[in-house]
């Protein structure tokens, strides 16, 4: 260790002394994005006026994954059962009160049994977190210090080891980290999975005064929410992973190009970066070894082909993020036509371990092809949706089964969307694939950047594949026909399709709107068929009956569907009339017989099918009295 | 404008400051005018479309003054798997307008938004930025029509709403527990 370093680590240590080996109980508050949509910046803002009177230190803290429970908080009580850290949730704001005097209690177990999830770190008599089905399977190498650490605390970030892998790393020949990078193993995790550490070497190659490195933190894949996690719950890891980076290349800048839609990862890593230049982990001569090395950050604006790594570079640049054709590569000619290095931020992230570790650890878990762990953010029908870290190479169904715990209520599993929007989709046959990438592309689909979504048989195929082509369509950036042109196309099929107006023929169509596409500029284009494609391939029966029967299994297609009454007496109808939003629901005046005075009576009650946005409203107000029927077959049937 | 254009003077003149500048002139000014993008021309030193460009490329820029009230729907496939689409729908017939336009008094508006993995809380909007969901659909209407009717957007709900029907007619009567029942989140998505 170097003595800079040195005296960094002991300054850190004892100012984090307190949260680390406390004297009074920690109250940890999950304050990350999902969590304080959960409201827990409500129930911060009602302990914190308790924080006193119980005498507990509260601290803000990133997420631990357990999305289903948030607001989750942990309690940690120096000499109670050990003093081992218990985690509760979803502790709700105006139970703020009432869950502290429980949880520092003399009988947690029993009183704030409502709340009590697991014990994170030995607490005797509390049930462990690792027995937990959420847990037990995780392997949490990227996640160990999340919502553990205050991710606003740089002392507590050193104290828990930040930065020691930059000072090894720094003392070594920037070839050999490459090296070692290459021979763990690390795959772009931003859905290639190309060698991290052979990129590097060809940035490292490059013949340029400047060299610049880009982290690629868009994360566009709607479900995929890994990169935000590590950002917002432990920003000084990237930032870390990024400065050995720089080390092992011979780049002295970078740029961190955070989605405007994270605003909170945003301000953590501004945050992150300001402390970490204030300390002298960034900027000139760091650890006095002669390195410098800085960081910005790039807000992005909205745009989904902002995360192919030319378009990337070109939103930097300030131009329209349009992906171009590569060669050249970054490497080659990349920000402001200097060599540069785009990596996805889980990427980064890995490498101060592997610097800590070695190779040999690294490959302690996951599979040839995929060595290491991933982050998965798993979401849509789940009984627990939320973040993890596991070994690649476990099996799916263990995932989102075992971990998530499948559909809630009784529903059961239909397919999964792996990959984001181009990465396709797979029928729920497939749930026992190993997660690593070369069994996905087999079947023709995408393990992509860790966003699983799985889905029941409440939805439709059909719409879904509609749903992708159409943000395929919109996220196009619009420079080759064959994209822009070819998604609109396949969006018009789709869309026909749904409205009963499709035809035999139609399957042809798509096969050739497909073709065309692979022959689009950039990835965008080429991967928008992957999901009709899984349509085709896998929920070909769906697909059948929605283009001959002109029926829609899952009942979501507003052209193939109608609502009707069944039920006259139900006194419901009358509240659900007031609640349509497009007022179709009605009952006319019964027609009199005497023309001068119109009667009062009124008629049966009618749905004006014209009108209906098929918005469910009045079937959720009376469920008894309102059925949604297949259009086409009560048409027939009424004929 | 003023306070902009001395905002503005603080970055490097630099194309590569573009997002920096469009970002400060939406902030500032709630959108990216025409004027805007003639400072920020000016003081990049490129031409008037090269900001033109990129303002009108990404999805977050508007070209439009923001309504008093923003409701930002969720797009994602998570949020559509439970009924996402039908939430659309309602805000579209009760606002009577479409996503990226306001209302006639420029009180209230729609916006197309991206999932930023709040998954757990699907369907859900965004009410001035603030997460509202899950929503059932009776929630999306009384949201609707709470908000048409001048609700403070800033304290309405009180918090997120699940199934609680609580502000209208005689609750348990009207509904029983039958529709209390209709799902996790009080969205009973399809089928019967
Ligand atoms: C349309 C499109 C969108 C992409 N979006 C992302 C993204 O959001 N995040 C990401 O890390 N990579 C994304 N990629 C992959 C990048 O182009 C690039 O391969 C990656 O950032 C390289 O980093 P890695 O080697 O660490 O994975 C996308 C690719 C395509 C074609
Ligand atoms: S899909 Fe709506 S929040 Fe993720």
């Amino acid at each position: 260790m170097s003595s800079v370093y040195d005296e960094i680590r002991e300054a850190a240590e004892l100012s984090a002394a307190p949260r680390r080996s406390p004297s009074r109980p920690l109250v940890r508050v999950d304050l990350s994005t999902s969590s304080i949509a959960a409201e827990a910046d409500r129930l911060w803002e009602a302990l914190e006026p308790l924080a006193a009177e119980h005498d507990v230190d509260l601290v803000r803290v990133g997420t631990l994954g357990l999305s289903w429970l948030e607001p989750v908080v942990e309690v940690e009580r120096p000499g109670f059962g050990g003093g081992g850290a218990v985690v509760y949730g979803p502790v709700r704001p105006e139970e703020a009160g009432q869950f502290l005097t429980a949880a520092l209690g003399e009988h947690p177990l029993e009183d704030a049994a409502q709340w009590l999830i697991g014990a994170r770190t030995p607490v005797q008599g509390v049930p462990s977190l690792s027995d937990h089905p959420f847990w037990a399977p995780q392997e949490r190498r990227l996640m160990q210090s999340m919502g553990v650490i205050d991710p606003e605390s740089l002392d507590e970030a050193i104290a828990a080891g930040a930065y020691e892998a930059l000072d090894r790393a720094i003392e070594m020949e920037p070839m050999a980290i490459c090296d070692l990078v290459l021979s763990a193993g690390v795959g772009g995790r931003g859905g290639g999975g190309f060698p991290a550490g052979q990129k590097w070497k060809f940035l490292l190659g490059a013949q340029s005064q400047t060299k610049y490195l880009v982290c690629n933190a868009d994360e566009g894949d709607p479900g995929a929410f890994v990169n935000r996690v590590l950002m917002e719950s432990d920003p000084h890891l990237v930032i870390e992973g990024m400065a050995i980076a720089g080390k092992a290349t011979g780049s002295d800048y970078g740029f961190i190009y955070i989605r405007d839609e994270y605003p909170l990862s945003i301000a953590r890593m501004e945050l992150a970066l300001a402390q970490a230049r204030e300390r002298g982990l960034l900027g000139e001569n760091i650890f006095g070894s002669g390195f410098d090395f800085d960081l910005e950050i790039t807000r992005g604006a909205g745009s989904y082909v902002c995360g192919e790594e030319t378009g990337l570079i070109a939103s930097v640049e300030g131009l329209r993020g349009m992906p171009k054709i590569r060669p050249p590569f970054p490497a080659q000619k990349g920000v402001f036509a200097e060599p540069s290095n785009v990596n996805n931020t889980e990427t980064y992230a890995n490498v101060p371990l592997i610097v800590q570790h070695g190779a040999d650890w690294y490959r302690l878990h996951g599979t040839e092809s995929d060595p290491g762990t991933k982050m998965f953010s798993i979401s849509g029908s789940l009984e627990r949706p939320g973040i993890l870290e596991v070994p690649f190479g476990m099996g799916m169904d263990e995932l989102l089964l075992g971990c998530g715990g499948g559909p809630p209520d009784g529903h059961t599993p239909k397919g999964i969307q792996p990959g984001g929007p181009l990465g396709g989709l797979l029928p729920a046959s497939d749930l026992g694939l190993k997660l690593e990438r070369p069994p996905f592309t087999e079947r023709g689909v995408l393990l992509g950047s860790g966003g699983l979504i799985l889905f029941d048989e409440r939805a439709s195929a059909v719409d879904l594949t509609k749903y992708f082509s159409e943000f395929c369509e919109d996220e196009s950036c619009g420079r080759c026909t064959t994209c822009h042109g070819g998604s609109q196309r396949l969006v018009e099929v789709l869309e026909r399709i749904m409205h009963g107006d499709g035809r035999e023929e139609d399957l042809e169509r798509i096969g050739v709107i497909d073709k065309t596409l692979q022959n689009a500029n950039c990835l965008h284009g080429q991967f928008t068929p992957y999901a009709v494609r899984g349509l085709v391939n896998y929920f070909r029966d769906e697909l059948d009956v929605h283009i001959n029967d002109k029926r829609d299994p899952a009942q979501v297609a507003p052209g193939l569907t109608r609502y009707l009454i069944t039920d006259q007496s139900d006194p419901r109808l009358e509240e659900a009339a007031t609640f349509c939003p497009t007022s179709c629901i009605n009952r006319a005046p019964v027609e009199s017989d005497d023309d001068e005075e119109p009667s009062d009576e009124l008629g049966d009650w009618q749905i004006n099918e014209p009108q209906c946005i098929h918005c469910d409203v009045c079937r959720e107000i009376a469920p008894d009295a309102i059925r949604v029927e297949d259009r086409y077959l009560t048409m027939l049937s009424v004929v | 404008m003023e306070r902009f254009a001395g905002l503005l003077q603080q970055l490097p003149r630099h194309q590569g400051e573009m997002l920096r500048a469009l970002h400060l002139a939406q902030e500032e000014l709630g959108w990216i005018s025409r004027d805007a993008i003639r400072l920020i021309a000016r003081h990049l030193r490129v031409s008037e479309a090269q900001v033109y460009g990129p303002a009108t490329f990404y999805a977050e820029f508007r070209h439009s003054p923001p309504p008093k009230t923003l409701v930002t729907w969720c797009s994602g496939p998570s949020c559509r798997v439970v009924g996402g689409d039908r939430v659309r729908r309602i805000f579209e017939a009760e606002f009577g307008c479409h996503m990226g336009e306001n209302t006639a008094d420029d009180e209230l508006g729609l916006w197309l938004g991206q999932c930023n993995g709040t998954c757990e809380k699907a369907p859900m909007v965004w009410v001035n930025g603030r997460v509202v969901g899950p929503l059932s659909m009776v929630d999306t209407v009384k949201l609707a029509r709470g908000l048409k009717a001048g609700d403070d957007p800033v304290t309405w709900p009180e918090r997120p709403i699940k199934i609680a029907p609580a502000t209208f007619v005689d609750a348990e009567s009207t509904y029983g527990s039958e529709h209390a029942d209709s799902g996790p989140d009080g969205t009973n998505d399809g089928t019967v």
